[in-house]
């Protein structure tokens, strides 16, 4: 079950009534005006920097988020992720630079629901509160029908649990509540902070194609932040990257691959003689032995390994080149830029 | 703004609190109120005879018993928000954080309106069979009774309103009732009576929110010390609850939402 593009609610009655204040009513349905923002709803960071103490959690951070695609913002724990989507979403004030959405800060925004949908960590609950009451008083807060909270909840499948009190939810019903509440307004922008977080693969996988879904029909522009590449990497079409509150990397998968370096494994009865070809090739090239007695070579093409072992007689028993995978990818450009951080002033060596 | 109005009215009906803060205020006032008529005329109370203006104010006064509970359900209101992070769907859907604070300050003061109408109408309820039953009259408008029942609603009305004003401010829900609670029924009192040493200090006294609050009613004046006019008690009171207000307001705008 899947929200239509601009129809969001057909109400069982034929009157104007049933739709939001600001809808279109065309008989049947309830039509979505535009929101009045003509710019398209492109998220644009520059130059955001946030200090906590004597912590820089986010320096001098630039990127874009384009309508249409799904982006994923990754980095490891501690990498500045929520704390820029707090201050894109105006939660909390920038030290300096600045994000928009749409051209515009978030507070100013003519009708935020309806352009930003948000799910920041899944635990905004009041636990003595209804998952429908939950969603009920945000859509009145909006203006929008209280009646768009049921739909909202069987869209994310929690029909059955709209009535109990959140206190007793589950951490992936909470996920899908947060979700429920971020979608009443039917959002040109949704941001999801580690919104896989305590879903079962099914409710992962049902996460995917609502994305998928909302950006490739409505054209809506999606930002996933996750710190593992491996359960964003079958969603996105782009990626930010994240490490230490600076910007590592940032573009398409595949630019992300094409910079990634392979290696070549080859097995040979004798792995010295092997060992001794491979340092014939010259240039940068390194060979480690696999625990299997097999050698892994970094700096060379199995073509390059193949000639070498050829010409020197060596008898080989396999050799494949390996691609390294976006995620190994993703663990060193991380690990390069925590190794590369800004030394912290060390107090002068003693003389 | 009708909306965020809606929205927090939403919000209180759809927890607990404010009823199980109701059942606790009715309680107080009942027993109160209920104490109070019963032990009148008792060998050893030195209370004035029911008919006297004095203790009939006094006993319908005693309906603003439970501003105590409207000033706790005003602290709840906004730091359970804090609490649960439920701020954070709160700013987004209207990041003027300060016409959320403007509609819960509202809101609040609302809830205390109703804790303090349902307060008098249980002391009019005990009272009035049991002054009949006793063969006294209450005279009404002679004893200023009204006026006392309109102070006892500006008070617990008030008292809501400051503290969702120490509840924006403190943000943590326990330190802001605990250090409510102490404040009222600790500092107050020791203030109070160290006025009696240092005649200075009382006339600081007289504009602290609990002596201002007692002046609004004029009874309970068991500490002995001077009271402010009703009038004025009632200008002072609402002066810290505006102020909280307004620092609470100021604070939720400019400070990172947690």
């Amino acid at each position: 079950m899947l929200p239509e593009a601009a129809c969001w609610r057909r109400p069982s009655r034929s009157d104007a009534a049933a739709c939001a204040e600001k809808d279109r009513f065309d008989g049947t349905c309830c039509i979505i005006e535009p929101v009045t923002e003509t710019e398209p709803p492109r998220i644009v960071v520059s130059g955001l920097t946030k200090q906590f103490g004597d912590v820089k959690a986010v320096s001098d951070l630039s990127f874009t988020v384009e309508p249409g695609s799904v982006t994923g913002f990754l980095g490891p724990n501690g990498a500045g992720k929520t704390t820029t989507l707090r201050m894109i979403l105006g939660l909390a004030r920038a030290d300096s630079g600045d994000a928009t959405i749409a051209g515009r800060h978030y507070i100013d925004l003519a009708d935020p629901t309806r352009m930003v949908g948000a799910v920041l960590e899944a635990n905004s609950f009041h636990p003595g509160r209804t998952a429908r009451n939950h969603v009920r008083i945000y859509c009145t807060a909006a203006g929008i029908p209280t009646s768009r909270a049921d739909e909202v909840l069987a869209l994310v499948g929690l029909t059955e649990a709209a009535r109990k009190r959140t206190g007793g939810f589950s951490l992936g019903m909470r996920q899908r509540l947060a979700l429920a509440t971020a979608l009443i307004g039917n959002p040109k922008v949704l941001i999801l902070d580690e919104p896989a977080n305590g879903l079962d693969p099914e409710g992962i996988a049902w996460l995917r194609t609502l994305v998928r879904h909302l950006a490739e029909t409505q054209g809506c522009t999606v930002l996933v932040s996750s710190h593992v590449l491996s359960e964003v990497e079958q969603t996105v079409d782009r990626v930010v990257i994240l490490a230490r509150g600076r910007l590592i990397r940032q573009g398409t998968l595949e630019e992300l691959a094409s910079g990634s370096v392979g290696s070549v494994v080859a097995r040979s009865p004798d792995p010295d003689a092997l060992r001794a070809a491979v340092g014939s090739i010259g240039g940068d090239v390194t060979a480690t032995a696999e625990p299997d007695g097999a050698l892994r070579i970094t700096g060379a093409t199995p073509e390059q390994v193949g000639r070498a072992a050829w010409s020197k007689n060596v008898e080989l028993h396999h050799l494949v080149g390996e691609q390294a995978s976006l995620e190994e990818l993703f663990l060193s450009l991380t690990a390069h830029a925590t190794l590369h951080a800004p030394p912290s002033p060390s107090p002068p060596a003693p003389s | 703004m009708i909306k965020l109005l809606r929205a927090e009215y939403q919000k209180v009906v759809t927890t607990r609190l404010w009823w199980g803060m109701l059942l606790g205020t009715l309680f107080l006032v009942g027993v109160a109120v209920a104490a109070q008529i019963g032990t009148n005329g008792l060998a050893r109370s030195a209370a004035p005879p029911l008919s006297t203006g004095i203790e009939q104010r006094s006993i319908f006064g005693t309906s603003a018993g439970g501003d105590i509970f409207a000033l706790v359900v005003g602290i709840i209101f906004i730091t359970v928000e804090f609490r649960h992070f439920t701020t954070r769907p709160t700013f987004l859907g209207e990041p003027h954080r300060g016409r959320v604070i403007f509609a819960k300050i509202i809101v609040s003061g609302a809830v205390g309106f109703v804790y303090g109408l349902a307060s008098i109408a249980l002391t009019i309820a005990i009272a009035v069979p049991w002054f009949s039953a006793k063969g006294v009259t209450i005279d009404w408008s002679g004893n200023d009774l009204y006026v006392v029942m309109l102070a006892v609603l500006a008070v617990v009305t008030i008292y809501a309103i400051v503290g969702l004003g120490i509840g924006v401010l403190v943000r943590n829900q326990i330190a802001a009732v605990i250090g409510s609670l102490v404040y009222l029924f600790v500092f107050e009192p020791l203030v109070a009576g160290l006025s009696h040493l240092w005649s200075w200090l009382g006339d600081i006294y007289e504009f602290l929110p609990g002596a201002a609050a007692q002046a609004v009613t004029q009874i309970d004046n068991t500490r002995g010390n001077t009271m402010l006019v009703p009038w004025a008690g009632g200008l002072v009171l609402l002066g810290w609850g505006l102020l909280f207000a307004l620092l609470g307001w100021l604070e939720a705008v400019h400070r990172d939402v947690p």
